[in-house]
């Protein structure tokens, strides 16, 4: 969704081929290892954008060269650009795959759920090391926007940080307690309330 | 070598019923360049192994090596000299005198270890440069922000070349942008100054500007964790390697 909604927000900015396409969002999230968008990911989004007339193809004779594809947004494909910048973006941070290995991790024989945060922390650590030296690096009169993205993850990091330090603080209290289990629901068919 | 080792060093105060273990038989091991962060919960001894290791109180068992030498069997006047000449401190609360400007605070430990008073500021003003602060050399600690008493206190713990910086929450009395600055000097005055930085912090931003993590809990090491190598402690290796082969 999100791809096929900066495509339409590129072209809305001015019409590109599929490749420029590519290029820009690439650019723009400040490089392939934040966000790797493969190229025939943008091709697909095109044909479907195109179907449903939120964009049209024009094909452009180069001189001596293959035609290009050049590819503009519509007026539909403007409102829909609109309707995606008056909603939120949801989060997702309650469905998380760490906070799944803990519980099991809790529940499983032999499993060390220390060693498992130790290893978490470890890996949040490197990452946040490598964004901070990263960040050293670019420049905020010219690349603002690559710095906000960069200490939105070092945010995000540190947040993530500080939530095993409480997890590991409390670990011997929730290891206590069972993992949950689902609420007991009677076999068979429910019975008919009312019968008429 | 390492420049920093500990074993089994143990720190216990008071006596009795009331004695408190700060550190239990504690181990490190630290390579001359190395910029390490300590970390622990509020209590785990993370001052006290920074009072130990810069000899400013005394262990009650284990020993601190520096650059190989058991550190309390030096007398007085040699523990003294090497707090002077091979040890930097920072503190969280900058610990200028109020009293004197900015080049007077850093000339300090020059001056009270016999250097010319000359000479001594020539130094000052040098490292202050150095820090980006030449423009504040007559300022009084009042008349610097909390960033610039930092950085004024971290060119006064470098103004005796030492190899050695312990520093205690360096960061912990800052904002975030100041303490991000702070934390990148610490980074360069191990990476393009060669020296040695042992750093305590709660802030896990800037602990991640270390090489190396060491996570302390009930005064032991729980963890350890590389963040990246370490340039010239690689370099170190391999020349001893090719010394070794020779
Ligand atoms: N001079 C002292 N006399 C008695 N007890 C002390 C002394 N200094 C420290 N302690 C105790 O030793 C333990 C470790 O203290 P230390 O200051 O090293 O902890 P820390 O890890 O630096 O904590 P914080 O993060 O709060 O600064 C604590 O329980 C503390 O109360
Ligand atoms: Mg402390």
């Amino acid at each position: 969704m999100s791809v096929r909604n900066a495509i339409l927000g590129l072209l809305a900015y001015r019409p590109r081929h599929g490749y420029e396409l590519h290029d820009a969002f690439e650019a723009m999230v400040g490089g392939v290892e934040n966000w790797d968008l493969k190229p025939a990911q943008v091709y697909t989004t095109l044909t479907r954008l195109e179907k449903k007339g939120l964009v049209i193809e024009d094909r452009v004779q180069q001189d001596g060269g293959p035609e290009k594809h050049i590819y503009t947004v519509t007026q539909a494909g403007l409102a829909e650009l609109q309707k995606w910048f008056s909603e939120p973006v949801l989060s997702d941070r309650r469905r998380d795959e760490f906070f799944l290995k803990l519980m099991l991790c809790l529940a499983a024989p032999d499993a060390n759920p220390r060693k498992l945060i130790y290893v978490q922390r470890a890996s949040l650590y490197r990452e946040l090391h490598a964004i901070t030296a990263q960040r050293s690096r670019v420049d905020p009169k010219s690349e603002l926007a690559y710095i906000l993205l960069l200490d939105q993850a070092v945010m995000h990091l540190e947040a993530d940080l500080r939530w095993l330090d409480m997890v590991e603080s409390r670990l011997d209290e929730i290891s206590r307690q069972p993992i949950p289990e689902p609420a007991e629901r009677p076999r068979g068919r429910p019975p008919k309330s009312d019968e008429s | 070598m390492s420049i920093i080792k500990t074993e089994q060093l143990t720190k216990v105060y008071g006596k009795g019923a009331t004695a408190v273990t700060a550190l239990n038989g504690l181990n490190i091991e630290i390579q001359p360049g190395e910029f390490v962060a300590v970390m622990g919960p509020s209590g785990c001894g993370k001052s006290t192994l920074l009072h130990l290791v810069g000899g400013l109180d005394k262990p009650s068992n284990g020993r601190v090596l520096l650059d190989g030498q058991d550190i309390f069997r030096l007398n007085d006047d040699e523990l003294t000299q090497l707090r002077r000449r091979q040890i930097g401190l920072v503190f969280q609360f900058f610990n200028l005198i109020p009293v004197l400007e900015a080049a007077e605070n850093v000339a300090l430990p020059l001056i009270l270890d016999g250097v010319k008073q000359n000479d001594a500021r020539q130094k000052a003003e040098a490292w202050l440069a150095r820090i980006g602060l030449s423009d504040r050399l007559t300022h009084r600690p009042d008349q610097l922000s909390g960033g610039q008493q930092q950085r004024v206190a971290i060119a006064r713990a470098l103004v005796a070349e030492p190899s050695l910086i312990l520093a205690d929450e360096p960061t912990g009395n800052l904002d975030s942008r100041s303490a991000d600055d702070i934390a990148l000097l610490l980074r360069q005055i191990s990476e393009e100054w060669n020296r040695t930085v042992l750093m305590v912090t709660h802030d896990p931003r800037i602990a991640a500007h270390a090489n190396r993590i060491i996570f302390l809990k009930d005064g032991t090491v729980v963890d350890e964790t590389r963040l990246s190598s370490n340039g010239h402690q690689e370099e170190m290796m391999v020349r001893q390697k090719l010394e070794v082969a020779r």
